[in-house]
């Protein structure tokens, strides 16, 4: 029983890292995951970069009209992905969460389709892009206002709790949502029930242009645990170990009982906010270059290949597979079509009532 | 048959529910151990424990958006906001979040949780006590919007709503709370099905048309009708997402004259849509136009707290002014 990490420290100066800038392994404590595990991160994290990028490419393409680029926050997407399980806990994504989505299971194929708006798409192009779901794998809708989905998610761990089957709630959301009534009424709510939910912050240090520093007083998103009285633990989200052994452990910890967690993970966004923003007018260009170098998927190549577990046939082999695989995602996305007219009525209710009933007989002609 | 005033109807709903399916769940302010602030959830914590009768922090938005993590999650929750008013603090995860849940999903995930909601003035509760907000609500696509009159309609309805697969608003007129008793079937399947009007009285020259706390003040004013020698047809809406506009239609089309009564504000009020709806289908049947008695275009005042409700004698100028036309 995980009562505490035992490995990690809430509150930490620095944010917590196991990987140095060069890959080299600086954990006090051994790397103990198969080489199978850590590549099948390498795979995660190179399938979530190629993913943004695709995706990025469509909107400029006209294909969509929306995207929240992703790329730098891999990190921590594919960690949350490596230590949740799949079928038994539960994500609440924000729409910046793609990766994490894809890193979790949920099929390339829905996520374009999900992006353009077609058949594909489980939600049958209900709402812009960027915002990932799946039931199978009960991955909540991502929504867009900011922190909306923080107390479903208390609402989720505190019936988990309830259940008793040791079910584990993680939910995930930018900086500036930590701004919003939402944010305070799930962590708050969580917090007095011990609810199963890790919060995990992608702080990438701006809400669209605002700095964090206007968005808080606090010094770090992690402080601000303290008020609901559960641990708060600062990680270099880019370091994608870090961020894996410390959801591991709160993850463990929320299954066995002892409540939720805050967890402050540092990233930074190399792209705009969304395809509709500029990032130039906010953001000096030396202060992106620079965060370039902490890049999460050369970091974690190296440490990959200090271990003889990769080398650059492998990347090329890897990049090229998941190109055509997402070659064909977007062709069969863009195959299924678009949702008919009448399908804009379903789903507002469990049956269509009367008046919906003759709204869509007049949009449809019938 | 149990004799009950309304708010023992919604106690004695809530327990029986609850023994049926563990799935269903309470929460919201105060309705543990003190049993709720109008006594609503009186009882239940005694007899289901915390888990299953959750005292929540003070927090609508936590209330409203908890009660839907837990129903995609597999619980059937029914949350009370204290006050109706105070459904406004949660109004995005009752809005946006719980009734777009099925929508913008496309059907994957579905949110079958109740809000319940103590409505309406003539309490002495001034502005932030005393609201109407049904027109927020039915306006908001996703979201079922039921506001009955009676014990036995306000037991039947909230069984209707704890079983239905789609979020319900069950607004609650809280001053009829303890105003009558009435004999309200034991049945454990009485339920009211929603989108139903009922006629609570049957007369040739006028219909009115009301629902929730405003059927007090409507049953008065035909019985004042009555003692002129009009006979009115009363209709109990009920239901206003959706709304039974067959037997509106059906009615105001035989009789020819209606007056329309809420006690919420007037512009935009739910009886626009209805005054627009007899207008549009039925034009050459009417007599007289359409004519509403409502609450002002105020915020709700303190002082003129019943001043501010259509009562019998605007209802009767209505009336007259419909018989003239």
């Amino acid at each position: 029983m995980i009562r505490d990490s035992s490995r990690f420290q809430p509150f930490s100066e620095q944010p917590i890292r196991l990987v140095g800038d060069q890959g080299e392994w600086l954990g006090a404590f051994a790397l103990d995951l198969s080489d199978d595990d850590l590549i099948q991160i390498h795979r995660d994290l190179v399938r979530a970069r190629l993913l943004d990028e695709r995706l990025v490419r469509l909107q400029r393409q006209g294909k969509s009209s929306f995207v929240a680029p992703a790329a730098g926050h891999e990190g921590i997407q594919v960690a949350v992905a490596h230590a949740v399980e799949a079928g038994r806990d539960w994500l609440y994504p924000y729409y910046r969460d793609y990766g994490l989505a894809a890193a979790f299971g949920v099929p390339l194929l829905e996520i374009v389709g999900q992006m353009l708006g077609t058949l594909a798409d489980p939600a049958k192009g209900r709402q812009m892009p960027s915002h990932p779901g799946s039931a199978a794998l009960n991955v909540f809708t991502a929504v867009s206002p900011i922190a909306a989905h923080l107390p479903p998610a208390a609402g989720t761990g505190i019936s988990m709790k309830m259940a008793g089957r040791g079910e584990v709630c993680v939910a995930t959301f930018g900086d500036g949502a930590t701004s919003e009534g939402d944010w305070h009424a799930g962590l708050n709510f969580a917090g007095a029930q011990g609810a199963p939910v890790v919060f995990v912050c992608e702080n990438n240090r701006y809400a669209i242009s605002v700095e964090f520093a206007k968005q808080s007083g606090s010094e770090t998103v992690a402080d601000k645990a303290h008020a609901y009285g559960m641990p708060g633990y600062r990680v270099d989200g880019m370091d994608v170990l870090a961020c894996l052994y410390l959801m591991r452990e709160l993850v463990q910890r929320a299954r066995d009982g002892f409540g939720p967690a805050l967890v402050d993970a540092s990233v930074y966004r190399y792209g705009p906010h969304s395809s509709a923003d500029d990032d130039s007018v906010y953001r000096p260009k030396e202060e992106v270059e620079a965060w370039r170098k902490r890049d999460p998927l050369p970091r974690y190549r190296s440490l990959l290949e200090r271990r003889g577990l990769w080398d650059a046939g492998a990347e090329e082999r890897l990049r090229a597979e998941v190109s055509e695989e997402l070659n064909q995602a977007v062709r069969d996305a863009e195959a299924a079509g678009r949702p008919g007219i009448a399908s804009m009525f379903d789903d507002v209710y469990a049956e269509l009532p009367w008046h919906l009933r003759k709204q869509r007989d007049e949009a449809t002609g019938a | 048959m149990s004799e009950w005033n309304l708010v023992q109807a919604i106690a004695g709903t809530l327990d029986a529910e609850m023994a049926r399916d563990e799935s269903v769940i309470v929460l919201g302010e105060d309705v543990g151990k003190r049993g709720g602030v109008f006594l609503a959830t009186r009882g239940l914590f005694d007899r289901y424990g915390p888990d299953r009768v959750i005292d929540t922090p003070l927090s609508e938005a936590a209330i409203i958006g908890a009660a839907l993590g837990m129903s995609v999650h597999g619980l059937r929750p029914v949350a009370e906001i204290q006050f109706a008013d105070y459904a406004f603090p949660g109004f995005d995860q009752l809005v946006s979040q719980v009734a777009k849940t099925r929508y913008r999903s496309g059907g994957a995930f579905h949110a079958p949780l109740v809000i319940r909601m103590p409505s309406g003035g003539g309490v002495k509760g001034g502005h932030h006590h005393s609201q109407n907000p049904e027109t927020h609500f039915v306006h908001t696509a996703g979201l079922h919007v039921v506001y009955p009159s009676t014990p036995s309609d306000t037991a039947g309805m909230l069984r209707t709503a704890i079983r239905s697969d789609d979020p319900v608003v069950v607004l609650e007129p809280k001053r009829l709370y303890r105003a009558v008793k009435e004999q309200v079937p034991a049945d454990p399947e009485h339920a009211v099905p929603f989108g139903s009007a009922m006629v609570r009285k049957r007369g040739d020259d006028v219909v009115l048309i009301s629902y929730g706390a405003s059927m007090a003040e409507t049953a008065r004013s035909a019985e004042a009708l009555h003692a002129q020698g009009i006979e009115a047809t009363v209709i109990d809406l009920r239901s206003l997402m959706p709304w039974d506009r067959d037997t509106v239609l059906q009615e105001v089309a035989r009789v020819g004259r209606c007056v329309l009564v809420s006690e919420g504000p007037h512009t935009v009020g739910f009886m626009s849509e209805v005054a627009a709806t007899i207008a549009e289908e039925i034009l050459d049947a009417l007599l007289a136009p359409p004519l509403r008695v409502s609450g002002y275009d105020t915020p709700y005042p303190y002082a003129q707290d019943r001043e501010y409700l259509p009562g019998p004698r605007r209802v009767l100028n209505a009336v007259q002014r419909a018989l003239d036309y």
